[in-house]
């Protein structure tokens, strides 16, 4: 194929694990003596050797996994599906009968990988050479993609035409039988690698995962083979590892925590904007409101960071501060993000006021620090960057974390936020005679499998109801 | 000329490249044999040879500052479509060997594919040697001294690719091809034109369908046999 794994920078991409599964399963079923049963396929004059019909497919996959005749039937269908087996009578149905159909093995190079994708070169000569044996009757979906190609990589069309003449000649040599099935098996990993208009693509991914990286086929280990691995092997165990009993607790810890708050999850009051067109949702969960949700009241409570990172909360945080008398640390922090974040030019002179106003001794607003982060900090302060006061930062983070969050959490301030926060009445839905249950006005997804004869007719209900409210 | 020669040596390789890539579609099938990986190394071995002399035949011309632009553009046309096919080469060499190693034929851990690809391909192999036939000599353990020859050839090309693109600076996407869309549908006696110069023998002599030769002497026997009858009727009344 004409793109192969890139090894000049980038990952090798890695085989996948379920083609990999599935060219074992295949390798097994050609074992002489406990393989698939073979027959031969005879057309007018040619006998062509290793034809297997379906049902013995089927009844190998039953009898070597020992699963039920449907899961094998679903095996089998995946192995026509991904091109590992084709049908004989009719090549564009790619699915598996439990019947006399006839199928073939796919040659291994022609097997589906991950590793060697197929390349538009390589199905630019495909359709020539089909061009050249049908004489121009391409069908629709072919002859459109033969048009676009000729458009995308006019520069290397001769290389094309030329390839497709000499490899047509070349595949004269052969027996007729030959020819047969190595068309046979071209025709099937073209039908697979670019389905027609309407047939799902079996190539389709979920987004790249980076992790697996494989190595190209080395037949000769090097002395470099060896450091390497032994450089991979190191790194691999510097790697901080988590036991997944503490990973999964502390899944489950957010997922409970954080299961009523989810909009999606539980609802949104009082409807939800994208179903009823009501947008009171978003104007009541504005980033500054006078009067926050009570769900946006219990979420400061989760973490610090929350509490920072929301406008509300963070004006209240500071407001509790000056009752302490201690809004310096709050200033100092947000003065250090304004650095970290701002302009470039801007840097200097910022970082200056910042010393002037918080860190100079004697200063009007000074800042607890301790000694040897201020050390470090002065040292720093003779070549200013945005991130010189990154360790200050982090030390007043952590002091207001540990020291004044806590308190705020327990203060009169904060329960009284609790107690005046609003919760959102959920807009009253009319409620049809016939039906039995009020709806909830945004349905909860998580509730779909159970309520699945409500699911129609809220479904139905919900935008009847939402043209009856506007 | 040059041009003519380099094109000559341009089709050659092409040859070579198609029967190459015809050859490694049956790697690890049922026609894999040692015969099968002989053939896939005198194909390559003559690939690469045609790869170093065009390759040899094409740089000067394009460094050449002082070419005017119909030649320069003829030359860049040669060169890209050198290139294509020597990386399809390199990429055809790297999935043999892939698929040689997976597949070995002796210690065979795997049992080959059962494909109904059966029978030789030496004809295949002849076609790109543009020779008539070929010999198969290889010993027993060919096919693991031949992968690890398949490895070091491979770096070898992959090292004359990087130096191409490094020496001669043609911008693929300016080069304008000559073949248009459908140009593959034109009879081949264009095709055969362009490639009869210089080239030796493309076909072979001999019938390559024996079933066909069977049919025909059949066929003519009972004619023989029919005219025989008749004229026995016509003697008889």
């Amino acid at each position: 194929m004409a793109a192969g794994p890139a090894p000049l920078g980038g990952h090798p991409r890695a085989q996948k694990p379920h083609l990999s599964k599935m060219e074992r399963v295949v390798v097994s079923m050609q074992d002489p003596d406990q393989g698939v049963k073979m027959q031969s396929q005879r057309l007018l004059i040619t006998v062509i050797p290793h034809a297997v019909t379906g049902n013995d497919v089927v009844e190998w996959l039953i009898q070597k996994y020992c699963i039920a005749e449907d899961e094998a039937l679903h095996l089998g269908t995946l192995l026509v599906q991904h091109g590992y087996l084709y049908p004989l009578r009719d090549p564009r149905r790619l699915l598996l009968q439990p019947d006399e159909t006839p199928y073939r093995f796919q040659t291994p190079y022609f097997w589906m990988s991950t590793l060697w994708p197929a390349a538009e070169l390589d199905y630019a000569i495909y359709l020539a050479k089909k061009n050249i044996r049908k004489q121009g009757a391409l069908v629709d979906h072919e002859k459109a993609h033969y048009d676009q190609l000729h458009r995308k990589i006019n520069h290397t069309w001769d290389l094309v035409v030329m390839q497709a003449r000499e490899q047509l000649r070349a595949a004269k040599q052969r027996r007729k039988g030959d020819r047969l099935v190595i068309a046979c098996q071209e025709q099937t990993y073209w039908l697979v690698n670019r389905p027609p208009p309407g047939v799902p693509s079996v190539l389709e991914q979920g987004p790249e995962r980076g992790s697996c990286t494989a190595r190209q086929v080395q037949m000769t280990k090097t002395v470099d083979f060896y450091k390497r691995e032994i450089e991979c092997c190191r790194k691999a165990l510097g790697r901080t590892r988590v036991k997944s009993s503490v990973c999964l607790e502390a899944y489950l810890k957010f997922s409970s925590q954080r299961g009523p708050h989810d909009p999606l999850l539980s609802g949104c009051l009082p409807s939800n904007p994208w179903v009823t067109d009501d947008d009171t949702y978003w104007a009541m969960n504005a980033p500054s409101v006078a009067v926050p949700t009570k769900l946006r009241v219990e979420q400061w409570a989760f973490s610090f960071r929350e509490l920072l990172e929301d406008p509300v909360g963070r004006a209240h945080f500071m407001d509790f501060l000056q009752t302490e008398f201690s809004a310096e640390n709050l200033s100092f922090w947000e003065a250090c993000e304004e650095l970290r974040h701002g302009g470039q030019a801007q840097v200097p002179a910022l970082v200056d006021a910042v010393y002037q106003q918080f860190l100079a001794p004697g200063a009007a607003r000074w800042v607890n620090i301790d000694s040897r982060t201020m050390e470090r900090t002065l040292e720093g302060l003779g070549r200013p960057h945005r991130h010189v006061l990154d360790d200050a930062q982090l030390h007043i983070y952590m002091l207001m974390k540990k020291d004044s969050y806590p308190r705020f959490l327990k203060s009169d301030l904060y329960k009284d936020l609790l107690a005046e926060a609003v919760v959102p009445l959920e807009t009253k839905r009319r409620v049809f005679p016939f039906m039995w249950k009020p709806r909830h006005s945004s349905p909860s997804l998580a509730l779909l499998p159970t309520s699945t004869s409500g699911e129609p007719e809220a479904a139905a209900g919900s935008p009847g109801g939402g043209d009856g409210e506007t | 000329m040059a041009k003519e020669e380099c094109k000559a040596l341009l089709d050659a390789l092409n040859k070579a490249t198609a029967c190459y890539h015809h050859l490694v579609l049956t790697i690890g099938g049922s026609a894999d044999s040692q015969n099968l990986r002989e053939e896939l190394q005198k194909t390559r071995q003559k690939a690469q040879e045609l790869a170093v002399a065009i390759r040899a035949r094409l740089t000067p011309p394009l460094r050449d500052r002082g070419l005017g632009a119909e030649e320069r553009a003829e030359f860049e046309r040669l060169w890209v479509a050198f290139s294509g096919c020597l990386e399809l080469l390199e990429a055809d060499m790297r999935r043999a060997l892939a698929l040689g190693t997976e597949f070995p034929l002796h210690a065979p851990r795997r049992p080959l594919v059962r494909t109904g690809v059966e029978g030789g391909a030496s004809g295949v192999a002849a076609r790109a040697l543009s020779a008539r036939s070929l010999r198969h000599e290889g010993e027993r353990d060919f096919d693991v001294e031949d992968l690890h020859q398949l490895e070091r050839e491979i770096l070898k090309v992959g090292e004359m690719i990087q130096d191409m693109e490094m020496k001669v600076n043609v911008p693929r996407w300016t080069v304008q091809a000559r073949q248009t869309a459908g140009a593959e549908l034109l009879s081949s006696a264009s095709a055969g034109v362009s490639s009869v110069g210089g080239v030796s023998v493309q076909q072979r002599m001999g019938p390559c369908d024996l079933s066909k030769a069977l049919a025909a002497t059949i066929f003519s026997a009972v004619l023989l046999a029919a005219v025989a009858l008749a004229v026995c009727v016509a003697k008889l009344s």
